[in-house]
């Protein structure tokens, strides 16, 4: 029962006990199973339509989620201890009180959101992921065994991994920068999560994910082996997907078979826009995008956040980028910006002109 | 009857799936399925993974979270079970 009221109908209940309240022959307990329906029906649309609306919109209506408006990193980890109520989860460590923990999950997400709020910051003068500081909530150890992280649209949520493939999935700095960058991508350009804007959201995320693991380990593109989740991912053969040669994060595993991401567009799987299509294969198809990028960043030369990132960036900030954008768009708009902010004629333009092409968009 | 729990999405897009006999009527399964079925409004979750539940040839969308607690033992007996689809 919640604490400041004693009705348990004001509180969080579950849909079907309601539906059954409201059918109750006691009218006052009915009455109120009706209202708390109409509240809940109100809250989860409020929530959809939150999370469709443009930045523009979100401005225009004030702010859905808690910001600190301050230029510094604000940060919240909560422990889940395997289980899956987020209301429940443990406040571990937060920004604030900086405290001392034992976690190697929590250690590692902490790592990777500072690792990752630097980036945006130093490098783009981005404050957090709405740039309005919004604090970063990550949850550690959800649910028993997950091999997965996600970003739930309000924070990011790691799995333990099965300790048979997959151990933890905050092993990566990449993964993490992965997760939090879904939320910027969010902000800006809310690429539609499926067919090819799906895969470019994606692709968004892998780019500014590796490119954060790469800063935080100082590696120029020469250095870096272009590998996503590669420690999440068990055996030293393996990782989650591979930038530079899309189809090669892991071959012939015992388990998961052959990697089925393409490089070039001539390979590009038609996958139906359906929970077991991957929504028209997002996770499949973004090896396109991520292979033009390495193409372009290699062909750069030095740290890939210098040039290929800022242009990357250019481009997801980019009023200009439709929410349904399509593969040859974020070509186009690579292009222009290369263009705007290296000459029309640099190198630069002529090594992400060189990116797509090899990825034969 | 037999049903399956089959988990798509995540990550890296792999499918599981685990299989288990239950005593339900096809009513009580009937009304499961209206009771656990996911909101098509909701917004995707950026990796998430997303289960359905396939009952003879018949598959539904479910959404775990919403499953009544005396169901919960089952599936979380299903998801303890879930293995890699080859």
């Amino acid at each position: 029962m919640c604490k400041t009221h004693y009705n348990p109908i004001h509180c969080i209940i579950p849909p079907y006990m309601l539906t059954r309240l409201m059918e109750s022959g006691n009218k006052k307990i009915a009455d109120l199973a009706i209202k708390s329906n109409f509240r809940s029906f109100r809250f989860r649309n409020d929530r959809i339509f939150f999370q469709k609306a443009s930045q523009y919109e979100k401005d225009i209506l004030g702010l859905i989620a808690k910001q600190t408006g301050k230029e510094i990193m604000q940060m919240e980890v909560y422990d889940c201890r395997q289980k899956t109520d987020l209301i429940g989860a443990t406040l571990l460590w937060d920004s604030k009180n900086n405290q001392k923990i034992t976690s190697v999950a929590g250690k590692n997400v902490i790592k990777g959101g500072k690792a990752s709020w630097d980036f945006y910051w130093q490098l783009f003068g981005r404050n957090s992921i709405d740039n309005k500081g919004l604090l970063i909530r990550q949850y550690v150890h959800f649910d028993k065994g997950m091999d997965n992280a996600y970003w739930d649209g309000r924070r990011m949520i790691y799995g333990d991994g099965d300790g048979l493939v997959f151990t933890s999935f905050t092993s990566d700095i990449d993964v993490i920068g992965h997760e939090l960058t879904h939320g910027v991508t969010e902000n800006e350009a809310n690429l539609d999560y499926e067919n090819q804007a799906g895969a470019l959201n994606e692709s968004f995320s892998d780019i500014f994910g590796i490119m954060i693991k790469q800063r935080y380990n100082n590696q120029d593109v020469k250095k870096s082996n272009w590998l996503i989740g590669e420690k999440v991912m068990i055996g030293p053969k393996y990782a989650l997907r591979s930038m530079k040669a899309p189809g090669t994060a892991y071959i012939n595993h015992p388990e998961l078979g052959t990697d089925p991401q393409p490089a070039t567009m001539d390979k590009y799987q038609n996958l139906p826009n359906t929970q077991s299509g991957d929504f028209g294969g997002v996770h499949i198809n973004s090896g396109i995008p991520n292979f033009a990028f390495y193409v372009a960043a290699f062909n750069m030369g030095g740290y890939a956040w210098e040039k290929a990132g800022r242009i990357w960036y250019a481009v997801l900030t980019d009023v200009n980028l439709a929410q349904n954008a399509k593969f040859a768009d974020v070509k186009n708009l690579t292009i222009a910006h290369a263009g705007r902010i290296f000459g029309i004629n640099s190198p630069e333009v002529i090594a992400v002109r060189q990116g797509w092409l090899e990825a034969k968009v | 009857m037999k049903i399956k729990l089959i988990r798509t999405g995540g990550f890296i897009p792999i499918t599981k799936a685990a299989e288990t006999e239950v005593n339900l009527s096809d009513k009580e399964l009937a009304s499961l399925l209206v009771i656990i079925k996911p909101d098509p409004a909701a917004p995707r979750i950026k990796d998430g993974n997303y289960y359905e539940l396939t009952v003879g040839s018949d598959s539904t969308p479910v959404d775990l979270e919403k499953v009544p607690d005396e169901y919960r033992d089952i599936f979380s007996k299903l998801k303890s079970d879930l293995k890699i689809i080859k």
